[in-house]
């Protein structure tokens, strides 16, 4: 029941913001279009219109990948269970079945639960600003046909997610159920080259059409409908190759908290599961590379237009209050995402600490104290956070200065340096800081009570 | 003045230990009243049918529970009363574990396992000490698996690296919990010899809380508990012995 809770949830996330999303995506194109600045100048009522089919691609891809990385890091927190039920007679397959059985329903249930409150939260937005002024009355429906694209979308990888997730049920012994069997971390490690290859292939195609993009974009802003394919298959790429990637950027920011006992160990804790770490981070990798990115571009594009209005004042009237509208929606819609992303990381280190607690009865024994208990856990949350976000940072400024290239080339006729949106990135590194303690909080708390007779028990 | 517990020759003593669990209506006595001493450079293995209050005798007495009445002394220092983070730098320095289950830490080698309770108090191993660890690691034939970790060895190479780590910081006290029960019988009988040569070559105090007759005939001196009593302190006996007089107490109670 708990399962069937957390993924209804977070399918429920996924489709409110995806749902949300295209809703406040309507309302802002029939805004436009009833604006008649902005509604007359062609160039920038198709940049937002580009915009908005980008952001519509990026909240079904992001709905995507946090469902299904969700999803797994649930199923595998409860291979014990399983390892129970199959220890008392259940198949493989009915197990799997049986998962996959519940994500569909979770999927369905969330999907349209979501659908609801996206709805609403759009509505709401609508109502509040044309109270305040900043919209007019333009009659915007909110059965939008293309609403079905999102819950389709997220019926499906939810229910995909729970059969891909549950392939790993078939990996579960029964004998997994007794206990006492050193735990199979270095197995999940095993690489799969098929994939590793895909991702390869996907990122070097993916930064050569981001490169393409951005050299087309010095002709034509719709470039940048390249430059979105470039990156989602680069950035695919990079999720998919997640289990390469992130462990050895994990162990080099592990390095920077010292050479401690406690830092050690929990840089090791931090890489004993690489699959599931890696799934935990590269959600908020994902989210922080979205913020980003759009910070990044916002700024570029600010700074381009404050030049084009210097030189052509009556064209770009009025488009910096709109951009700064647009922005500050969408930076709340996919702050969402960077949300979605933070259960996902509070689950991930809850469900490790949860999974050791004869270990961590063991250091206590040896003579670990609750001080260094604390300071372990602290510094593993630390080292998830930290290594997520910067690598965010560094692949959304990439990102976004290669959209802002591939958008305004042909404006600028050149290159563009891209724009630091320092506000954006100052509250991504005090959410990180905060998120590392809220991470940390319950499952610190959990393993602080953990008395070392604990590790003398036998199970 | 109390007579100390070293001037009895002893690494560790309780006195009218008493430990309950539960609340008044239910209420269970585990310990109910011992009075017993380790002696220093013996083997010596606790032994009792299961609910008899060796492993709370054995947590006790190590400082990882505490008691409900009595004292308790390691050395000449009384912990009964001691707070968890004293209990725990105790721990860290002056008693060493091996566990049923072996309990490394899966994320470190063997060398990393061996060392880590000097890496818990903050230092590394001065060069005196890591002679030691290297003889130890000789002596248990440890020296060619230093960086394997705990998931690449068998049962009983966990146990030598755990023996190994229990005694890298000379420990005042070794407290063993059913060493050999996840151990076939002659890997056991391994493990067992071990720790017995600890004692005789090293003059390393060990404690062990066992059920098994033949694991406590490795031992010089056996003491029997039932119904959170001392029943019976005798010397080395023989496995048959230990498991006749083990059979006569069951049916005694």
């Amino acid at each position: 029941m708990r399962l069937r809770f957390s993924s209804v949830l977070v399918a429920g996330i996924s489709s409110a913001f995806g749902v949300g999303l295209l809703q406040v995506t309507g309302l802002l194109t029939a805004q436009i279009g009833a604006d008649d600045v902005t509604g007359s100048s062609s160039t920038v009522g198709l940049m937002l219109a580009i915009l908005a089919w980008v952001f519509i691609l990026i909240a079904v891809y992001v709905g995507a990948v946090v469902t299904s990385n969700t999803f797994s890091t649930i199923v595998a927190g409860r291979a014990r269970e399983i390892a129970l039920l199959r220890l008392l007679g259940s198949t493989a397959r009915h197990q799997r079945l049986a998962i996959s059985r519940e994500g569909l329903v979770a999927g369905i249930a969330g999907a349209v639960a979501g659908a609801l409150v996206g709805s609403l939260l759009a509505f709401g937005l609508e109502r509040v600003s044309v109270a305040v002024g900043w919209f007019q009355e333009v009659g915007y429906s909110y059965l939008q046909p293309s609403l079905l694209f999102p819950l389709i979308a997220i019926v499906l990888t939810t229910w995909l997610a729970s059969w891909v997730g549950s392939r790993r049920v078939l990996s579960v012994t029964p004998l997994q159920a007794i206990g006492g069997a050193q735990e199979l971390s270095r197995e999940e490690a095993v690489q799969r080259r098929g994939r590793n290859v895909l991702s390869l292939v996907l990122v070097i195609l993916g930064a050569a059409l981001l490169v393409l993009g951005m050299l087309l974009g010095l002709l034509s802003p719709v470039a940048v409908l390249i430059g979105v394919v470039g990156g989602i298959l680069s950035f695919t790429g990079l999720v998919l190759g997640a289990d390469v990637v992130m462990p050895p950027a994990l162990r080099l920011v592990g390095r920077w908290f010292g050479r401690s006992a406690p830092a050690r160990l929990a840089a090791e804790n931090a890489l004993r599961h690489p699959q599931r770490s890696s799934r935990a981070t590269i959600g908020l990798v994902i989210g922080v590379t979205l913020i980003t990115m759009f910070g990044v571009a916002t700024a570029s594009f600010a700074d381009i237009i404050r030049e084009q209005q210097r030189l052509q004042p009556e064209v770009y009237q009025g488009t910096e209050q709109m951009l700064t509208v647009v922005t500050g929606v969408f930076s709340v819609l996919i702050g969402f995402s960077a949300l979605i992303a933070a259960v996902g990381l509070v689950n991930n280190l809850s469900l490790s600490v949860l999974q050791r607690t004869r270990e961590l009865g063991l250091l206590r024994a040896l003579g670990f104290s609750v001080r260094q208990v604390r300071r372990m856990i602290l510094t593993e949350s630390a080292q998830l956070t930290v290594t997520a976000i910067v690598l965010g940072l560094v692949l959304g400024t990439i990102y976004g200065w290669a959209g802002a290239q591939s958008l305004f080339g042909a404006i600028t006729k050149g290159f563009v340096l891209p724009g630091v949106p320092w506000l954006i990135v100052g509250v991504i590194v005090v959410a990180g800081a905060a998120l590392t303690a809220i991470a940390s909080f319950t499952p610190t708390r959990r393993a602080t009570r953990v008395t070392p007779i604990v590790a003398l028990a036998v199970e | 003045m109390d007579i100390s517990t070293s001037d009895m020759g002893l690494v560790a003593r309780v006195e009218n230990l008493t430990k309950s669990y539960g609340t008044e209506r239910t209420r269970v006595d585990a310990l109910r009243g011992i009075t017993v001493g380790i002696r220093r450079g013996e083997f010596t293995a606790i032994m009792g049918p299961s609910g008899s209050g060796k492993s709370t005798l054995m947590h006790i007495m190590a400082g990882l529970d505490s008691p409900s009445g009595g004292r308790v002394w390691l050395g000449d220092t009384e912990i009964g009363g001691m707070d968890d983070t004293r209990l725990t730098l105790l721990r860290r320095r002056r008693v060493g574990f091996v566990f049923q289950s072996f309990n490394l830490v899966p994320t470190l080698d063997v060398a990393g396992n061996v060392e880590l309770p000097f890496e818990l108090d903050g230092r590394r191993p001065s060069s005196q000490e890591l002679d030691w660890i290297a003889e130890l690691e000789s002596s248990l034939g440890l020296v060619d698996r230093l960086s394997h970790r705990p998931h690449e060895l068998s049962g009983g190479q966990q146990q030598r690296v755990a023996i190994a780590r229990a005694l890298a910081t000379r420990p005042e006290l070794v407290f063993a919990d059913e060493p050999t029960g996840n151990l076939d019988s002659r890997t056991g009988r391994e493990v067992l010899a071990l720790m017995q040569g600890a004692t005789r070559q090293y003059g390393q105090s060990i404690a062990m809380v066992t059920h098994d007759p033949v694991a406590a005939s490795f031992a010089d001196r056996i003491l029997f508990l039932a119904d959170g009593l001392v029943v019976e302190d005798r010397g080395h006996m023989e496995a048959a012995e230990i498991a006749t007089f083990m059979l006569t107490m069951e049916q005694a109670a």
